[in-house]
């Protein structure tokens, strides 16, 4: 913990919470054009999100100091995880702050605090979005563990400040062990950010959405503060993939320079990834919800076969 | 000094356990001294165990010989002092809860029962984690089974208690039996009772270990062994369950640590047996929670889950031990004793706290509950304490012991051995899923009693429980935070520097992020704000019987992993004609079936009785016959002594 670190700190969330939003409207628009529409504007989400500071927010008389409180706590978790991600800049390791069992964990908070929210109102919407999203979080969980051992098995670490620097400094093009990652880490973004074809962030009100129903009781600067959260938790996995898959332009070194175009590399890098996963999503239907686990198998399967290459390879 | 401190203690223990019963019928003056005496003595056990704990010294007491050749001796090291400290913390929140919660029994005499009985309890406990050698480790074992077996039984009258305690006694004698085997076992090689390193061949070992681990898996509720368990838990008075469930179990812990740490070897197949063993009892614990609807029972399976955590990290230290990798081993060793602690701490505030609910409500199921958050504030405030705790989430302590667990079993990268390696991995996974089917389980735990509208008017009519009743939870949850917050200092103190993240440093980031999110917020936006009702497509008013129930809630869990749950459906219907074409009437019903009980159990049971039914036809009160079994073995005695001495 130092000057420099503070420094990281301060630079990294400015980074996160400025550009999450953004690819939340990209994707929006590489699905609209991908369907044959024009779609929204491309700052859409900032404008949501300022029109939503100005509203006045609605309480059920069921909630309770929950509903008030989860929509802080998950900003709070989402400012603190991304700390473990470094987007651009990466610091020295620092009193574990990068472990891959905290970031997992401190998304597990949030997501905790979601669910409870979701029941607290006490409308059939949101006790069925949070048993759904409980449900599916914990079957995604296992996979999501082994993909980050097989991560750890290849990189020799359980830190992502570590493995992020050893990638930057790595010379190979791609390690096939690393490309075999890649898959499961996708469908874990997919995954956790709700996109089809777990979940259809596009739908209101109807039987088929999960993370839309539990949020469905916020409003006015609530729902401002969960829209961010979600957003930053998107922006954080894709992170993660980026960083292992397409290292270039990482930077460990505090000179003006190299961050910002690492800055600007993320942010290209980044915008490719929200077009791969517009298209992906556009050319999937939602699966039904108890077919899931058949997806879930295909992620599993590839990390266990990165283990089984550094195992026995 | 420090053995003057542990007989401060024991006596006023004793006194404790004594006082109530002497004056049986009292006015419950003599009950409350006597919970005053244990809260003391608790007080002095706290203390001397963090003395020991920090200074690294051992104790020995003078030994008590109660007869000729049995002698009780004691002594207290690190591993005893930290589990004389849980258990301590443990029993002085439950003696500060009895003392409005014993309250709302009828009958002086039952009360002042439950409190002498309590304080035996407590006692043997400690005194089992005491004694330093066999004997004295068994006399106090049996004195926690009886007593313990008491007190599950305090609701005698109702049936389902009596079943509890029926089975809670066949299960305990068995642990109580094969512990003596392996006893005498250890005895017959080395000659001695010590609980000393004994240096005895590799398949003598195996064979005392085997017995061992059965006899303290049965206890700890290990899976297969485990169906006592939530019977037990579920039948016993709320803060003696918190006792069994967060500190008993715990003691089974401390006596499988003990003797394969400090009497045997261990060999690398142990390590691989506790920690499938672990990993089984982890998952199924959690997934049989899942469908509980009893919060008490639901509790009692997070119970088996989390013993499972405590012997995967147990399991894991023996296998990197020997496979010298002497960090990662003591970073599993140190995850899975804080994790004893956390899990006494946490579990022991969640049975405290769903006994209030239980006491305020008359109900124990779930689905009858619901709104109390409003109702009873505290409370549920030191539920969701508990609640995120062992759902292991930051900062709170259950975190940093998965942690710590997780962090080495990621590491088994550094083992050699591809079996090992795969091992580890799949035990990683399942820990995982676990551990997200533990924060599942409690969400709907937590949702379905706590928030949004009633479920009944007993729900509705719950009022807050009184001041005794709340400062027994707070002292726990103020401890499931410190613990987990200062973990990293913690561990520093006691010499340990471990490669965990520093949870002060994200605790003080979270709050700042908190403050800060909310200042900025409340500066830059509309501060306007109305009450209204719950949206719901259009009804009006929102009951509670619109709200989402726990059996809906857990369902697609239920259905994904319904191969485990083993269900049996029976459909009976009757037809108007032959082809089957027109519905008369018919019914559907869908069983759980009980996997061990049918499967294992039962079996076992019904060969005991065929086999006791068998002997008993020699008893045929004739004193001819028995004359004739006094002759024959006269007969078969001097056939032996004359043919093989």
């Amino acid at each position: 913990m130092n000057a420099s670190f503070l420094l990281y700190a301060l630079l990294n969330t400015v980074l996160v919470v400025l550009l999450s939003p953004f690819y939340m409207g990209l994707i929006k628009i590489v699905k609209a054009r991908a369907q044959g529409r024009r779609g929204p504007p491309l700052l859409q989400p900032y404008y949501n999100l300022s029109k939503l500071l100005k509203k006045e927010r609605i309480y059920s008389k069921n909630t309770s100091a929950i509903m008030r409180a989860t929509p802080y706590i998950n900003i709070a978790v989402m400012l603190v995880a991304s700390l473990c991600i470094p987007l651009a800049l990466i610091p020295t390791p620092t009193d574990g702050i990068g472990n891959v069992i905290l970031f997992l964990y401190m998304l597990a908070l949030a997501k905790f605090f979601m669910a409870l929210s979701g029941l607290d109102a006490g409308g059939t919407f949101g006790g069925m979005g949070s048993s759904r999203e409980m449900s599916i979080s914990a079957i995604i969980e296992p996979i999501t563990i082994i993909a980050f051992a097989a991560l750890s098995f290849s990189l020799h670490t359980t830190d992502f400040h570590q493995m992020f620097l050893e990638r930057a400094g790595a010379t190979a093009f791609l390690n096939p062990g690393l490309l075999l990652i890649a898959i499961p880490l996708f469908i874990v973004l997919i995954v956790e950010t709700s996109r089809v074809p777990v979940d259809n962030p596009e739908t209101h009100l109807e039987l088929t959405m999960v993370h839309e129903a539990m949020v469905l009781e916020y409003s006015g600067r609530d729902l401002a503060l969960m829209e961010l959260s979600h957003a930053i938790k998107q922006t954080l996995y894709m992170a993660v993939l980026i960083n292992i898959l397409l290292p270039w332009g990482l930077t460990s070194e505090l000179t003006v320079a190299g961050i910002l175009i690492a800055a600007a590399a993320f942010a290209l890098k980044a915008g490719l990834l929200s077009f791969v996963t517009g298209l992906v999503e556009s050319s999937m239907a939602k699966m039904r919800f108890f077919n899931l686990p058949s997806l879930f198998m295909i992620a599993f399967f590839f990390s266990i076969l990165t283990i089984w290459l550094e195992v026995f390879g | 000094m420090l053995s003057t401190a542990f007989y401060v203690g024991a006596a006023l223990l004793l006194l404790g356990t004594v006082l109530p019963l002497v004056r049986i019928g009292g006015d419950g003056v003599m009950r409350r001294i006597a919970l005053f005496f244990s809260m003391l003595a608790l007080l002095v056990f706290i203390s001397f165990s963090v003395f020991i704990l920090y200074t690294n010294q051992q104790v020995y007491l003078a030994p008590y010989g109660i007869a000729p050749g049995l002698v009780l001796s004691f002594r207290i090291d690190r591993l005893a002092a930290f589990f004389i400290l849980l258990i301590s913390v443990v029993a002085l929140s439950a003696s500060i809860y009895s003392v409005q919660y014993i309250g709302h029994w009828h009958g002086e005499k039952r009360k002042n029962i439950l409190t002498g009985l309590m304080n035996l309890f407590i006692a043997a406990m400690l005194f089992v984690v005491s004694s330093a050698n066999m004997f004295a480790f068994l006399f106090f074992w049996e004195i926690m089974s009886m007593s313990s077996f008491a007190l599950v039984l305090f609701e005698y009258e109702k049936p389902e208690t009596r079943k509890a305690g029926l089975f809670y006694f066949i299960m305990t004698q068995l642990s109580t039996l094969f512990l003596t085997a392996g006893f005498l076992g250890l005895n017959a090689v080395t000659g001695s009772f010590a609980i000393q390193p004994a240096d005895i061949g590799t398949g003598a070992a195996g064979v005392v270990f085997l017995a061992l681990f059965v006899g303290f898996g049965i206890k700890a509720g290990v899976i297969p062994f485990h169906k006592w368990l939530p019977y037990a838990h579920t039948a016993s008075p709320s803060n003696i369950s918190a006792l069994m469930s967060g500190v008993m179990i715990k003691v089974a812990i401390y006596g499988l640590m003990r003797f394969t740490l400090t009497v045997l070897q261990p060999e690398t197949w142990w390590g691989v047996l506790i920690l499938v063993a672990g990993t089984l009892s982890a998952i199924l614990g959690v997934i049989y929670a899942l469908k509980e609807h009893d919060i008490k029972r639901l509790l009692a399976y997070h119970s088996i889950e989390n013993i499972g955590i405590i012997l995967i990290g147990f399991g894991a230290y023996i296998i990197f031990t020997n496979n010298n990798l002497p960090d990662i081993a003591m970073l599993c060793l140190l995850g899975s004793l804080f994790h004893v602690l956390n899990h006494a701490v946490f579990k022991s505030l969640l049975f405290l706290t769903a006994g209030s609910v239980v006491y305020r409500t008359g109900e124990r199921n779930i689905e009858d509950m619901g709104g109390l958050v409003k109702r009873m504030p505290y409370t549920a405030l030191f539920f969701l304490v508990g609640a995120v705790s062992i759902s292991g989430l930051p900062p709170f302590n259950g975190f940093v012991s998965e942690l710590m667990i997780f962090t080495a079993l990621l590491q088994s990268y550094a083992l050699v051995d591809p079996f090992m390696k795969v091992l580890m991995l799949s035990s990683l996974a399942i820990l995982a899923l676990t551990s997200a089917l533990a924060s599942a389980c409690f969400v709907k735990a937590f949702g379905i009693t706590f928030l949004a509208a009633p479920r009944s008017d007993n729900a509705k009519n719950a009022k807050e429980v009184g001041k005794y009743m709340l400062l027994g939870p707070m002292i726990l949850a103020f401890l499931c935070m410190s613990l987990g917050i200062f973990s990293y200092q913690i561990f520093a103190g006691a010499g340990y520097v471990l490669p965990i993240p520093d949870l002060l440093l994200i605790g003080s980031f979270l709050a700042a992020a908190y403050v800060l999110a909310w200042f900025v917020l409340k500066n830059v936006s509309s501060s306007a704000e109305r009450m209204g009702e719950t949206w719901g497509c259009g009804i009006l008013t929102q009951t509670g019987r619109n709200e989402y129930t726990a059996s809906g809630y857990s369902q697609p869990i239920v259905r994904i992993f319904s191969s485990i749950y083993r269900t049996k459906e029976v459909r009976e219907a009757t037809y108007f004609d032959e082809s089957k074409s027109l519905f008369v009437q018919g019914s559907a019903e869908i069983h759980l079936v009980k996997f061990f009980e049918e499967a294992l159990y039962l079996p076992i049971a019904r060969l005991v009785n065929s086999l006791s039914e068998k002997v008993s036809r020699l008893q045929n009160w004739n004193l001819d016959t028995y004359l004739a079994y006094v002759f024959i073995a006269a007969v078969l005695i001097m056939v032996y002594v004359g043919w093989f001495i």
